[in-house]
């Protein structure tokens, strides 16, 4: 379940990260692990990049991490999937480094990296043997202050024939591929930012023209517009000094304009939403979303405990209702998403067992969400343990870090919400879980996205 | 502040010094090995039971079996019924992975150091002493029948199930799919699981590998209390030969109608995990497709737009796996996809690899390795290998100088030996109306098209 469309590397380089891993949080317990603090510093050059330096003298490696403040979000009507034909072309070299050369100069560093595309942002990032620092920040530094004079006609065809076939490969030819597609278009208005997908249409990615490179390149990709965070072992004297020279020079870009449409709405949908899709698929799915506040406010942290009580882990009343008593589902997931702009949205689904009736999943599944009204202190507990423990695992990692840093600094302008997010979660307690429950999880909040098997024909 | 120059890649700084965690060993009186090693600066363990009993030991009419009971641990115990341990386990904030894999079953739990030994008393009762009670053993098997249903209308597994349906010869284990067939799932029940973890899991046939904030004697400590009294039984080996499927090369499309992509796979069989050519295989497969750099990328990727992605791999099990080249392609795009890396991987056997080829994938190699190793569970999944192929305990301290032993003329040998054009299993999944008749006129071997599977 990844959040954003990735470059699609192979083996040994990072995979887009999960769903989990963006609700960093902790615990009520009070043990000194549930209190691990990552030290961090922070500052800005003249011409407004965020950094962000976290030291860990474990292992000889340092995380590269640069947060873009640009999305799907920001696309314009005919445009959509273009944020993420972007991000690839910001792979295809620039005037000091040559096509392929980001790749192979990282690949021989013995680093690996990667970059992503989401509804908020898009991400570029690396993990190298701590020595080769510098080259990492050449890298970085060129494509953002001198992208344009390496982008060709022939790159752009190239990148959108690879962007359309990654269309194909995670939502035209994949069982169930486009349902967060059509969950957004049922939970957000037409004119809102979330409306569309990250992957786009294929007649956009079609009309996409070196122009629009351009002209995305001169209003996004300035340094006003990123954060950059390094994590790992590394002298934060002489990182300071190498950001400063090779970033230090590119000017700032204009203010960035509005993100384009309605972006106050509503925090409930208003009226039930429903659809029905057939496909080449063996059994139902239901997928539920309902629209909640969004990431960072006060009202999300309700919810993402929420999502864990109902489906996280095999104690969830989901699954153990669903899957392990009443034997109705095959599998079950619940989680909120970390978006930020008017109103975020909680996404459940559960596919149901042969022979299961889609009506009778359904009922089960409203019955476990109606059920929340009388949610334990344990429910809560156990759900909250659960987010707890992850976040320390993630935080072993320095990319995980890193990501982290740039995350709540780009988001919230806080880095030390990595620190203190979990203050947010070890607040929640089952009434305010109960009070989430009745004020967003109703019918006239509920959009419904519901798989059936294609009738006749498709028999392959 | 010295000024700098953008022309060309700055040089490395001088190489920072990199140690691989000491292993430290012990063995418990019923033959229980125990492996301990202090890694990262969180209070986090990763305990991790790894059982000499994979899905390679199934018996074809029991394909799946070693699956389910991976799975089944987690129904309850003689004392805590399923919701009861599952409770238990989440409320200390762990999750529990237990899984079958062709060679081993492994049991994996990462927690706070603080509630390892509550937790690790929840492990060892699920792993020694599991009750499978009949309904929730029939549950998880018609659960699995379920995924082999759902495997079908998935392209990307159904063209790994078809791909090991014909590197194999049909009675080698690895042709079948490692949770099984709908046949074989079907016959499964309580009593097939409860002997399977009657047979395989015995001290002396497992080992438990601890990771993270533990040293080695308080690691022994914990496992002599929870395992010392695990009676030791007699483990038994699956012996079976790995034959291939095809004598010649052949083409298998599979029939999806109207599918937009084809998910090409192009296999033989590999080689096992102790054979002599392994690492300059790594570094060979690193050139080809194992790298976003790599050849096949290169040019099914950059060069064409065929694809996303285009990667290769050596499955290296005890045994001889896999060895696939992959690939979802544009419908249109199928057959000169096919073509082009047919053309590489024999441009790679006749020509080889230039030295600076060679010498950037013995650098990717060498330089990935620890980042590869960040978390206690990516280390206790590498200390797993070391128990399963009976690896010695300083192998990651050798790990780079053996990479960067092989030579160019090592790449060029290997590619000669192990990419057999002539033995090729090609499967295509996809719409066989649009892709068979241009597959037909490559002339690679003979097509076969699939259309019940």
């Amino acid at each position: 379940m990844g959040l954003g469309l990735g470059l699609g590397l192979g083996p040994g380089a990072e995979g887009p990260e999960h769903a989990l891993r963006a609700a960093p949080h902790t615990n009520t317990s009070g043990g000194g692990w549930a209190n691990v603090k990552i030290p961090f510093e922070q500052f800005r050059l003249d011409n407004g990049l965020r950094v962000v330096f976290s030291r860990d003298s474990g292992v000889p490696v340092v995380a590269i991490n640069l947060w873009y403040q640009v999305g799907s979000r920001n696309e314009r009507p005919g445009r959509t999937g273009f944020a993420h034909l972007f991000e690839h072309m910001m792979f295809q070299g620039s005037e000091h480094v040559p096509e392929s050369g980001h790749f192979a100069l990282i690949e021989q560093a013995g680093g690996s990296l990667n970059g992503s595309t989401w509804l908020d942002r898009t991400n570029y990032f690396e993990t190298l043997p701590s020595h080769y620092l510098e080259l990492g920040l050449w890298l970085e530094s060129d494509r953002l202050g001198w992208l344009l004079p390496a982008m060709t006609q022939e790159k752009l065809d190239n990148q959108r024939d690879v962007v359309k076939n990654e269309r194909r490969w995670r939502v035209d030819n994949q069982p169930y591929g486009d349902w967060d597609e059509r969950i957004q278009a049922l939970v957000y208005p037409p004119d809102h930012p979330y409306h569309h997908s990250v992957i786009g249409s294929m007649e956009d990615l079609d009309a996409a023209s070196l122009e629009d490179v351009e002209q995305f390149f001169r209003t996004y990709y300035a340094p006003n517009n990123a954060v950059l965070t390094l994590c790992g072992e590394f002298d934060p004297a002489q990182a300071r000094d190498l950001v400063e020279r090779y970033f230090g020079e590119i000017p700032p870009g204009p203010p960035v304009p509005p993100i384009p449409g309605r972006t106050e709405i509503p925090q409930v949908i208003g009226r039930p939403v429903r659809e029905v899709v057939e496909q080449d698929i063996s059994l139902p799915r239901f997928y539920l979303a309902f629209r909640i506040p969004p990431y960072g406010s006060e009202g999300y942290y309700p919810a993402t405990v929420a999502a864990q009580v109902l489906a996280w882990g095999r104690a969830s009343r989901l699954y153990r209702r669903l899957v392990r008593e009443r034997r109705l589902a095959q599998d079950v997931a619940a989680y909120a998403f970390p978006i930020v702009v008017g109103a975020s949205m909680l996404v459940l689904w559960a596919t149901a067992r042969p022979g299961v009736e889609p009506e009778r999943l359904e009922a089960a599944l409203l019955d476990e969400i109606a059920a929340l009204r009388d949610v334990s202190a344990a429910d809560v507990e156990r759900a909250i343990h659960l987010i707890e423990a992850r976040r320390l695992i993630d935080l072993q990692r320095v990319d995980e870090r890193a990501d982290m840093l740039s995350m709540y600094t780009s988001l919230f302008d806080d880095p030390g919400r990595i620190n203190t997010e979990i203050e947010s979660i070890r607040a929640v307690t089952p009434e305010a879980v109960r009070d989430f429950a009745a004020a967003f999880l109703g019918e006239e909040n509920r959009a419904t996205l519901l798989y059936v098997p294609r009738a006749e024909g498709g028999a392959a | 502040m010295s000024t700098i120059s953008r022309d060309r890649p700055p040089a490395p700084g001088p190489i920072r010094p990199m140690t691989f965690p000491a292993i430290e060993r012990r063995r418990l009186d019923n033959g229980l090995a125990i492996l301990a090693a202090r890694h990262g600066d969180l209070p986090l363990v990763t305990a991790e039971l790894v059982v000499d009993a994979g899905a390679a030991g199934d018996p074809a009419r029991k394909a799946g079996l070693a699956h389910l009971t991976a799975n089944a641990l987690e129904t309850g115990t003689r004392s805590r019924s399923a919701d009861e341990i599952a409770w238990e386990l989440e409320s200390l904030g762990v999750e529990l992975d237990a899984e079958a894999t062709w060679d081993a079953t492994t049991v994996r739990i990462t927690v706070p150091s603080e509630r390892l030994e509550a937790a690790f008393a929840l492990f060892a009762d699920l792993v020694r002493h599991p009750a499978f009670p009949e309904a929730e053993v029939e549950r998880l098997r018609d659960e699995q029948l379920a995924t082999i249903l759902q495997r079908r209308k998935e392209p990307r597994a159904l063209a790994n199930d078809m791909a090991a349906r014909f590197i194999f010869a049909p009675d080698v284990p690895y042709a079948r799919p490692l949770i099984g067939t709908t046949a074989s799932v079907e016959g499964l029940g309580r009593d097939d699981v409860e002997a399977f973890h009657r047979t395989h899991f015995l001290p002396n046939a497992s080992s438990i590998l601890f990771v993270g904030d533990i040293d080695a004697d308080a690691a022994a400590g914990l496992a002599d209390r929870h395992f010392g009294d695990w009676p030791a039984g007699q483990p038994t080996t699956p012996e079976f030969e790995v034959v291939p499927g095809v004598e010649t090369s052949t083409i298998f499309v599979v029939h999806r109608p109207g599918a937009v992509q084809s998910e090409i796979r192009i296999g033989d069989v590999g080689v096992s995990r102790h054979h002599e050519d392994y690492f300059p295989l790594l570094v060979m497969n690193t050139i080809l497709g194992g790298a976003f750099t790599s050849r096949l990328n290169m040019s099914l990727r950059e060069r064409h737009g065929f694809t996303y992605g285009a990667h290769s791999s050596f499955a290296f099990r005890r045994r001889p796996g896999p060895f696939v080249v992959q690939a979802a392609v544009a419908t249109e795009v199928t057959a000169r996809a096919v073509e082009e890396a047919l053309k590489e991987m024999a441009a790679l056997r006749a020509d080889g690899a230039t030295e600076q080829e060679v010498a950037a994938a013995r650098d990717y190699l060498r330089g990935i390795l620890p980042l590869q190793l960040q978390t206690t569970d990516q280390l206790a999944s590498r200390l797993a290998d070391l128990v399963i192929f009976d690896l010695p305990d300083d192998y990651f301290q050798h790990y780079r100088e053996e990479i960067a032993r092989v030579e160019p003329a090592d790449v060029h040998r290997v590619a000669r030996d192990h990419l057999r054009l002539d033995r090729l299993a090609i499967v295509v999944v996809g719409d066989a109306d649009r892709v068979a008749p241009a597959l037909e006129s490559l002339g690679v071997g003979g097509v076969w098209v699939h259309v019940d599977y």
